[in-house]
């Protein structure tokens, strides 16, 4: 059974909703400006990303609505239109800015994007371990002596040839691993987003929801390492 | 930002750079890796009676990472496993100068030591634990 007291809203939630405007005092509900004396309110170091751009907590998300309310409240909080105002809006129009600037550049990657909720939503997901996937760290290794024999080896000599053509098949290969591994991401968060939306919160939804996070995690991490050896052979071969 | 000498030297002449065959007798492979920044990190162990006679590692990663494992090798050798298991993150950050942004390096080097050692300790025990 659920105690309702067990249930405490989530802080980052309930900032926007109960706030003083820092000049009049009348409550600010929800907006950048408030609703009496219409000056700039500063975004709460509390407030998360996605309430910061009026969004729901979801791993999808409509990329031109994040733009067209990214580029609207960028003209809102944008110093040029504060030189002739306080101190104090200034300094609130550069800090929204900031904020604004950093919440858009990990909204619009799906994958900073998953990083980010799922720490908000689901603890510190960069905790949970998976045991470290053996394979691929031993082929990345290898790949490193390969990417070194051929940083070593002289560019006229057949053998230099021969480790550049290597090198080429293997990143296509990487490329299209990354690709698959983004494709079953893509479906994690549809059903990460489905299970949220049914927000239930029962022992049945959170033991769909551990495994969830778990493959998230893992492909994450997967993606990760090879991502990194990818920018490295695209580096080093060019 | 600079890397302190020390990491400096370690990257451009890593210390026991290499692998052992991982089914080799007395051997322990400590296989780790950061998944914030794609950081891969093998650590090989050799012990003969208890002490550890060798350590070889390869790391794929930046200057700190490769930094961190080079030394750690260094400071395998020598050791018992029981003064192996004391090595500490710390140590290393103090020893190599570390900024607090590349702290999760030496964190990684540790983490690799004590994979090692379970792994060896794992493989001695075997036998054992296989027949139940």
């Amino acid at each position: 059974m659920d105690h309702p007291h067990t249930h405490s809203p989530n802080p980052r939630e309930l900032q926007m909703a109960r706030r003083l405007c820092w000049h009049c005092q009348s409550e600010v509900s929800g907006e950048y400006f408030c609703d009496r004396c219409a000056k700039v309110q500063p975004v709460s170091k509390e407030t998360d990303y996605f309430t910061c751009f009026g969004f729901p907590r979801r791993l999808t998300i409509d990329q031109s609505k994040l733009e067209a309310k990214f580029y609207e409240l960028s003209r809102a909080f944008h110093p040029d239109f504060y030189q002739s105002k306080s101190e104090r809006e200034q300094t609130i129009s550069l800090g929204n800015s900031a904020t604004l600037n950093s919440a858009y550049r990990t909204l619009r990657d799906p994958i900073q994007r998953a990083e980010y909720l799922l720490d908000l939503d689901a603890g510190a997901i960069k905790e949970i371990r998976n045991s470290p996937p053996a394979d691929l760290f031993e082929e990345i290794l290898e790949l490193q002596d390969t990417l070194n024999e051929y940083r070593a080896a002289d560019r006229t000599s057949a053998i230099w040839q021969q480790l550049r053509a290597k090198l080429q098949a293997e990143q296509l290969t990487l490329e299209e691993r990354k690709q698959d591994m983004e494709a079953s991401l893509q479906q994690l968060f549809t059903d990460w987003d489905a299970l949220q939306d049914r927000g239930d919160s029962t022992s049945q939804a959170r033991t769909e929801r551990d495994p969830l996070l778990m493959r998230m995690r893992e492909i994450l991490s997967n993606r990760t390492y090879v991502k990194s050896i990818v920018n490295d052979l695209v580096a080093t071969i060019g | 930002m600079a890397y302190s000498e020390k990491v400096v030297d370690h990257f451009n002449n890593p210390r026991n750079m290499g692998s052992f065959k991982k089914d080799e007798e007395g051997i322990g492979t400590g296989m780790v890796g950061a998944p914030e920044c794609g950081d891969v990190m093998k650590l090989q162990i050799k012990v003969q009676n208890d002490m550890i006679v060798d350590a070889k590692f390869k790391t794929f990663g930046c200057g700190s990472a490769i930094a961190s494992s080079s030394l750690a090798t260094e400071w395998l050798k020598g050791k018992t496993i029981q003064e192996a298991q004391k090595i500490k993150n710390t140590d290393i950050v103090q020893e190599l100068n570390l900024p607090p942004v590349k702290i999760h390096c030496s964190v990684l080097a540790e983490d690799a030591i004590k994979a090692a050692l379970a792994d060896y300790q794992k493989k001695a025990d075997g036998p054992a634990t296989d027949a139940k």
